[in-house]
């Protein structure tokens, strides 16, 4: 039996659109030098969050060793990473569930 | 009048130790960008650009070889805002009025610089491995005024965003 020869190209263009977008995260993590009022001001400036959001997460970072601050396309963690470090504040970027 | 500039309070001898301050920090970047740092220096500025892909060193060299240069080079430029604001307050009368303005648009500059220098210091000190540093070492003075310097800016710049949200 042979396939049709257009077939290869019809598969290749559903395993694409198929490839689930796996989310990244960016990581805030828990260090002993920036002042908890600074880092909650970084989340609130930087993201737009909600004073009690940006406290919450700040919290979650001091209290927890680290915490997921934003997920999204890698090529945005990426971005906000750098904003992370030029407050230096210490952020990493993973796949989700990593 | 409101939104040109938050104020700080700040005494002349204060302004001259932060001045002096951030131009040694100025110097430690501006070496970055002809020598390879080794030794200590090198690692006071790793803190300064953390691997991005701690489980990826491959990724992590990637992405600090496309944006670490840059990275140093905002930090050095910002770090001239500070320095050339504080020179412009003691070429006036800060002794007298005991207060600096910060422009609005140098807050931000102002408060990366301060949270730069403490993580210089602290990686100076070894508070990043050691929570308890040598209570006499004369850098831990300079540390902790640092922090009181920054919680003040960032009390004052939290003030005026909540006193206007919709100024931006």
């Amino acid at each position: 039996m042979s396939a049709p020869l257009v077939a290869p190209e019809v598969e290749e263009q559903v395993d694409l659109q198929a490839a689930p977008a796996v989310p990244w995260e960016l990581v805030v993590w828990d260090d002993p030098v920036n002042l908890m009022s600074y880092v909650v001001r970084v989340f609130r400036s930087y993201f737009g969050y909600p004073k009690d959001r940006a406290t919450r997460l700040m919290l979650a970072v001091h209290n927890d060793g680290h915490a997921i601050v934003a997920t999204g396309p890698r090529e945005t963690m990426e971005v906000h990473a750098q904003a992370m470090h030029d407050y230096g504040l210490w952020a990493t970027v993973r796949r989700a569930g990593e | 009048m409101p939104g040109s500039g938050i104020g700080v309070p700040m005494q002349a001898i204060e302004a001259h130790q932060l001045a002096d301050l951030v131009g040694q920090f100025v110097s430690l970047l501006r070496d970055s960008e002809s020598v390879v740092q080794v030794g200590q220096d090198g690692q006071l500025l790793d803190r300064l650009t953390p691997a991005v892909y701690p489980q990826d060193p491959e990724a992590s060299a990637e992405f600090a070889a496309a944006t670490r240069d840059d990275l140093l080079d905002r930090r050095a430029a910002e770090a001239r805002i500070v320095r050339d604001d504080l020179e412009s307050v003691l070429d006036g009368d800060v002794a007298v009025s005991g207060q600096l303005t910060i422009p609005v648009a140098h807050v931000d500059p102002w408060l990366r610089t301060l949270a730069a220098l403490r993580l210089v210091i602290a990686t100076r000190l070894g508070i990043e491995d050691e929570p308890t540093p040598d209570p006499d070492d004369p850098r831990l003075g300079v540390y902790e005024w640092l922090g009181y310097r920054l919680e003040l800016l960032v009390e004052a710049a939290d003030a005026e965003d909540d006193a206007a949200p919709s100024a931006g």
